[in-house]
Order: C-alpha cells, then sequence, then structure tokens
C-alpha cells in the first residue's frame, strides 16, 4: 500500500482544519446550551472523531519510508533549488542569554497562551534539532485543548457557585435589563 | 431551560462546510488502503460522527428559526 507525498499533505491540512473547525463549534454550542446538551456531545464526539484520523495519518505519514528514488530525485531538486525540502528541519538558532519572554516584551500578561506558546516553542528550539510546522502546529493544538479545558471547567464552576463570580453576574443582569 | 440560540445559523454554515471538507478523505484513503484498512474506517467513522453532527445541528436550527409567514394584504 503507497499514499504519495500529496496525498498526505492534503490529508493533514484538511484534518488539521476539520480538527481546529470542530473544537471552535463544540465550544461554541456548549457556551450556549450547556455541555450536556446532545449537539455538544455530538459536536465534541466529532472532534475527537478528527482527532483520530489525524493522529492515525500522521503516524502512517511517518512511518513513510523516505528512499524512493522519485522522493530523493525530488529532495535533491529542492535543494538545487534553494528551497527547503519536506523532511529536513532548518536549524534555529536561539540567542543566547539574555532571554527575553514574549510577555516582558509585548506587555502580555504572562498567563497569556501566546506567551507559554512561544516559550515552549523556543525551548523545543533549544532542546530539539529544530521548530517544524508540525511540532508548531502540534504545541498550538495543546494550547487549545487546554485553553477549551480550563473554559468548560471554568463555566462549569461559574454554574455551579454563580455567587463566586460576582463581577460577571453584575455584567450578565446589566446586559438581559432593558 | 433557556438556551442562547444567536448565531446557530452560522454555525450550522461552519458545520456543513467541515462536513463538505472531509467528505473525501475516505474515498481517498480507501483508494490507496483499501477498504479492511483500519486507517479508511477511523475515516469512516469521522465522517459519520460529523454527518450525525451535522444533521442534528440542521434540525436544531431549523426548529429555533423564528417561523415567519407570508401574510396576504389587501392593496
Amino acid at each position: 500500500m503507497y499514499i504519495p507525498e500529496a496525498d498526505f499533505e492534503y490529508l493533514i491540512r484538511t484534518l488539521s482544519e476539520a480538527r481546529s473547525r470542530a473544537t471552535e463549534l463544540a465550544v461554541s454550542i456548549g457556551s450556549r446550551l450547556g455541555t450536556e446538551h446532545r449537539l455538544t456531545q455530538l459536536a465534541s464526539a466529532a472532534a475527537s472523531n478528527i482527532e483520530n484520523t489525524l493522529r492515525e495519518v500522521r503516524s502512517a505519514a511517518a512511518e513513510k519510508p523516505a528512499n524512493s528514488a522519485a522522493e530523493l530525485a525530488g529532495l535533491h531538486g529542492a535543494l538545487q533549488a534553494g528551497t527547503q525540502p519536506v523532511a529536513p528541519t532548518p536549524e534555529v538558532h536561539v540567542p543566547s542569554p539574555p532571554v527575553t519572554t514574549l510577555a516582558a516584551g509585548t506587555g502580555l500578561d504572562p498567563e497569556h497562551w501566546l506567551s507559554a506558546f512561544v516559550d515552549e516553542l523556543q525551548a523545543q528550539a533549544r532542546t530539539s534539532s529544530g521548530i517544524t510546522f508540525e511540532s508548531a502546529e502540534r504545541l498550538l493544538q495543546q494550547r487549545k485543548d487546554e485553553f477549551l479545558r480550563d473554559f468548560l471547567t471554568a463555566r462549569r464552576m461559574y454554574r455551579a457557585y454563580p455567587r463566586l463570580f460576582p463581577e460577571i453576574a453584575d455584567e450578565t443582569r446589566q446586559a438581559i435589563a432593558p | 431551560m433557556n438556551f442562547d440560540l444567536r448565531g446557530f445559523s452560522e454555525l450550522t454554515r461552519k458545520a456543513s462546510e467541515m462536513m463538505s471538507d472531509t467528505a473525501e478523505v475516505p474515498a481517498v484513503l480507501r483508494s490507496r488502503l483499501g477498504e479492511q484498512h483500519e486507517l479508511t474506517r477511523a475515516a469512516d467513522e469521522m465522517v459519520a460522527s460529523i454527518e450525525t453532527f451535522v444533521r442534528e445541528l440542521r434540525a436544531f436550527d431549523a426548529t429555533a428559526e423564528p417561523v415567519v409567514t407570508d401574510t396576504y394584504q389587501d392593496p
């Protein structure tokens, strides 16, 4: 059985986009109807199924031997043309100390997801051979999943203990008031 | 229980696009790996779950929409 590189690219791109969209839909529907609603659960199930398929496709792509003559010729051509080949990861040189974080440089809250994402990306560049689109995408997805989990937990807490969040309750009352 | 039904048409549109975008995935895998491959089966299961979700979302959206009836008015 053989899956061409172009098919892998199509599958990974399509499934990555679908996963992001399904996750957003699950959050949007959950925020409107509640996490226990059947539609929210169906959206979460769809997102989970997409995630599983994407993981298996990525696994199959990683196992794919890259030693066929055609692929080597393609890599050679890419190197000759000065473009980036598909498999090797470019080495990223991260400047040595003083290391400044994104949060410090931009005034973002240190707990903002973007700060954590960039820090993780830099750490990965230091500890491994470099950064690939796939590893960056995986890290970003982890951030999104973490955000979703925190969001759902916070919403459950608000619903169970609304008195602990007086500011939100005030805003809600003002929004509802005519 | 009161639900916030604003924007459900947009969510339904996005979900339909997602279903359309992923519809070809099982066919690609089937043509390369065969009917019985676990990856093909996983893709079939994925598409089935997306279709179920979109079908129910459409039904929900349709029932949530306010009913608009054409009323005849004398000129």
